[in-house]
């Protein structure tokens, strides 16, 4: 049942509710928490449960499952009262990837079970896509899944695989059928990590963090109920679910290195860079000027082309600006580390707590790879752009009509 | 102010974009930029009547009286189809700061030839500096009895040749002021220059000892002239990103069409990469253009800051796409008879047209507080 609600009393009503439960507090204790990229502090699910509990979390699902039945517009009513007061945990119903991609194609009983609990926050999730044979080429994966029974046995290696550690599932993609073109062949699962079959292995970073793990697969069980869309159908899955998790890579990204990503950060400067060039006592050398002036235009025309995608789609037509957000922040993520190392000049061989600004222009310029390459490199971005916006012809594929037994795949096989 | 919806705004462009593909084609063009005056008589007075030259002119004077938004959204027509005309020169700038100056009679006597295109003006502004800034003045008015005299040197006036009237900025001993000066009095001497964008006209104006008449402002007038520039710029982003859209659209239909080594040209990374780069900047600059006209309608404070962004991102997003997609093209794009050349020299002369993009990036900080 969806009731329809005025505008103005929709707002009254946003407004009303966070005055009562959105406190300073709240947002201090989020913030001095610290929370890592990939769970949530006890603090944030505390918050977004009350969000859940009053039906903020998704508004624009129906009640059924959690929310009001809103339209776009609305909606958007709702997250700018968030937005004013900086509360998280309102509009998952756009940017939560795994809650999306669950309802879309998950099995009633998985939906059930899971839709809820991933707008809590209170699951936490991985994806298991990447292979050490199956990169940019992910319909080279190797990772086989069989049914047997109601269950699927699972066996193959993932890699790269960011979160795992604390992951309660992870979003699978696996071969269910080898004697068709490998993109026919892969179905898509949500697979519970926390099993004997799972081995999780972390890997040290480049950032000297351990995000992303190597994940080992041997005779991991995942229910039937746990597969999403139809047997073989995972590569359309896949897409939609990936194609998600690039726009959401084009809107946000980490900051500092205790940053969350999660949009809670505080964001005390509103222009970072002047500020340190500023501190640097460098604010009036003209060919630094520049660079900042160009740097910062980056970032202000990535946000500028998100507002006019978005009100594009509330139009109704559809959006090609969107799939040019995660190259562009690719570029302002590696160009501002860039220029942030530039002002700080000889200070930036040095680390330590002493020297925060070269540990986050340091670290800021090695993490930004976590955009250019995760989520599908910048190639391939520029051939998703190329093919799909601007509908240039395909690269010949030697490999896109064989049965995938046949085909090669991974390094130095040819 | 008529602000118009964004369905009527659609409207308005689309009826300029029927009239380019009929009067501004490439042929047509390429006629138009050889002629002396640079523009069609004839297509001028059709944009007369079809209000677009007093797009900026208020009602009251026998304009549309449109704002920003609009100019922005016929503008990139304009820009696409390089329409040869004094639309930037007497419809803009000439028509905008006599609004901005807001001397009555003038006006009156003005404004409604400027709109239908009967007049055209233009403005005096810089020297041969060529900086739209105070500094770049270099006519000064000395007061003679009741009158006044001008003496100095402007240039690189927007179809100065061309101009019926020209509204002069000169400095003075108390600031500047503004005159009205009739280009073919004697004292005054009119010369065409050469340009590298045949579709673009600019003069020099000498003045030696020339009359001219005081125009009275309702404000200081370097801020009539700041407001005016500040609509010019945002007329000239949405001639920019205009060209801009055309050329990577006519890029990537020859990257489609193109075959080499048995494929098309576009399945090579190295030209679908540059393509899809150059979408990035396309789409930037069109975000830039129309968010600068927005601010401007709504004399937002973020104005200043969202202008200047949009002059550089805008100049800079033309240059590079019209030089990538002559490399794009390989040898055909070399010669003369292919129109990317047209749009490389639009390109490269509107990113200096009003200022380069330097100087907007540095106006860019200033107006974020660094
Ligand atoms: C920080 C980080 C976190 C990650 N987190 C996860 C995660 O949680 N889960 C997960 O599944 N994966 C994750 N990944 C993996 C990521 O998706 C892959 O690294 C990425 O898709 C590239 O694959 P690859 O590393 O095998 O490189 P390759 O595919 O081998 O690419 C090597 C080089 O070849 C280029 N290349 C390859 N194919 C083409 C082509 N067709 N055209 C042009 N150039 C091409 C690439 O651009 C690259 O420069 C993460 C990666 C990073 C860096």
């Amino acid at each position: 049942m969806t009731t329809s609600v005025n505008d103005e009393t929709l707002r009254e009503e946003v407004r009303q509710w966070l005055s009562e439960n959105w406190a300073r507090e709240i947002a201090d204790e989020l913030e001095s928490e610290a929370p890592t990229h990939y769970t949530a502090s006890p603090a944030l699910r505390s918050w977004l449960g009350k969000v859940f509990d009053a039906r903020w979390s998704a508004p624009r699902w129906p009640e059924e499952w959690f929310g009001r039945g809103l339209s776009n517009d609305q909606a958007k009513i709702v997250e700018r009262e968030f937005a004013k007061v900086k509360a998280p945990g309102t509009g998952q119903d756009r940017v939560n990837l795994w809650a999306n991609t669950l309802l879309a194609q998950g099995q009633p009983g998985l939906k059930e079970k899971l839709v809820g609990p991933l707008l809590k926050s209170e699951v936490n999730m991985c994806l298991l896509y990447s292979e050490p044979g199956a990169g940019s080429d992910l319909a080279g994966i190797r990772t086989r899944a069989d049914l047997q029974g109601d269950e699927y046995i699972v066996n193959g290696q993932k890699v790269w695989t960011s979160g795992a550690t604390t992951a309660d599932y992870g979003m699978l993609i696996a071969r269910t059928d080898w004697d068709v073109p490998k993109h026919d062949g892969i179905s898509f699962f949500f697979c519970p990590m926390k099993q004997p079959g799972v081995e999780v292995r972390p890997l040290r970073q480049i950032t000297d963090e351990s995000h992303f793990n190597e994940v080992f697969l041997s005779n991991a069980v995942v229910p039937a109920e746990n597969l999403l869309g139809k047997p073989g159908s995972g590569w359309r899955v896949l897409n939609t679910a990936l194609a998600y998790e690039r726009s959401v890579m084009g809107e946000t990204a980490r900051g500092s290195r205790g940053g969350t990503g999660l949009g809670l950060g505080a964001v005390t400067e509103a222009q970072p860079l002047i500020a340190l060039a500023r501190e640097a006592g460098r604010l009036d050398e003209p060919h630094l000027r520049q660079q900042v002036a160009q740097t910062i235009s980056y970032r202000r025309l990535n946000a500028l082309n998100t507002a006019r995608a978005k009100a594009d789609l509330a139009q109704g037509t559809s959006s090609s600006i969107m799939s040019l957000g995660k190259l562009a922040m690719s570029r302002i993520l590696h160009e501002e580390a860039r220029l942030r190392t530039e002002i700080l000049g000889a200070e930036s061989m040095l680390e330590g707590e002493d020297y925060p600004q070269a540990v986050d222009a340091n670290f800021l310029s090695l993490n930004a790879y976590f955009t250019s390459i995760g989520g599908g490199t910048d190639q391939i971005q520029r051939n998703i752009i190329g093919e799909r916006v601007l509908g240039l012809p395909k690269e010949p594929e030697v490999d896109k009509t064989i049965a995938f037994r046949d085909v090669k795949t991974g390094v130095g096989s040819g | 102010m008529n602000t118009l919806g964004s369905e009527e705004r659609d409207a308005l462009k689309d009826s300029v974009r029927r009239l380019m593909s009929d009067a501004s084609t490439e042929a047509a063009v390429r006629t138009v930029m050889e002629t002396d005056t640079g523009y069609d008589a004839a297509v001028w007075k059709t944009l007369g009547e079809m209000g677009v030259v007093g797009l900026m002119v208020d009602e009251e004077h026998g304009g549309s009286g449109f704002g920003p938004l609009e100019l922005e959204a016929v503008m990139e027509e304009a820009g696409a189809a390089l329409l040869c005309s004094p639309l930037l020169a007497s419809g803009v700038l000439a028509a905008e700061l006599l609004n901005q100056l807001g001397d009555e009679a003038l006006n009156e006597r003005l404004l409604p030839r400027i709109a239908t295109g009967d007049c055209i003006a233009s403005v005096v502004l810089t020297g041969d500096s060529g900086c739209w800034t105070q500094q770049g003045v270099a006519v000064s008015a000395k007061q003679d009895g009741d009158s006044w005299v001008l003496q100095g040197r402007g240039s690189y006036v927007l179809h100065g040749q061309n101009a019926e009237v020209l509204v002069v900025v000169a400095k003075t001993d108390d600031g500047f002021a503004a005159f009205e000066v009739d280009p073919s009095a004697p004292s005054v001497t009119v010369a065409p220059l050469p340009t590298f964008d045949r579709t673009l006209r600019l003069a020099s104006v000498d003045f030696d000892d020339a009359r001219a008449v005081q125009v009275e402002a309702r404000q200081p007038v370097w801020q009539a002239v700041k407001r005016t520039l500040d609509l010019a710029l945002v007329a000239l982003a949405g001639q920019q990103v205009g060209g801009t859209q055309k050329v990577l659209d006519f890029t990537v239909e020859y990257a489609k069409a193109r075959v080499q080594f048995g494929r098309n040209i576009g399945s090579f990374q190295a030209i679908k990469h540059m393509a899809a780069d150059l979408l990035l900047e396309t789409e930037s600059a069109i975000s830039a253009a129309r968010y600068a006209a927005s601010c401007l309608a709504e004399s937002s404070e973020k104005a200043d800051e969202a202008i200047s962004l949009a002059a550089f991102a805008c100049a800079d997003a033309y240059v590079k796409t019209t030089a990538d997609s002559i490399q794009m093209h390989g040898g055909i794009a070399f010669t003369w008879e292919h129109p990317a050349h047209l749009y490389l020299r639009a390109a490269r002369s509107s990113a200096q047209l009003f200022g380069g993009s330097n100087h907007h990036r540095e106006n860019y900080l200033t107006a974020m507080g660094g």
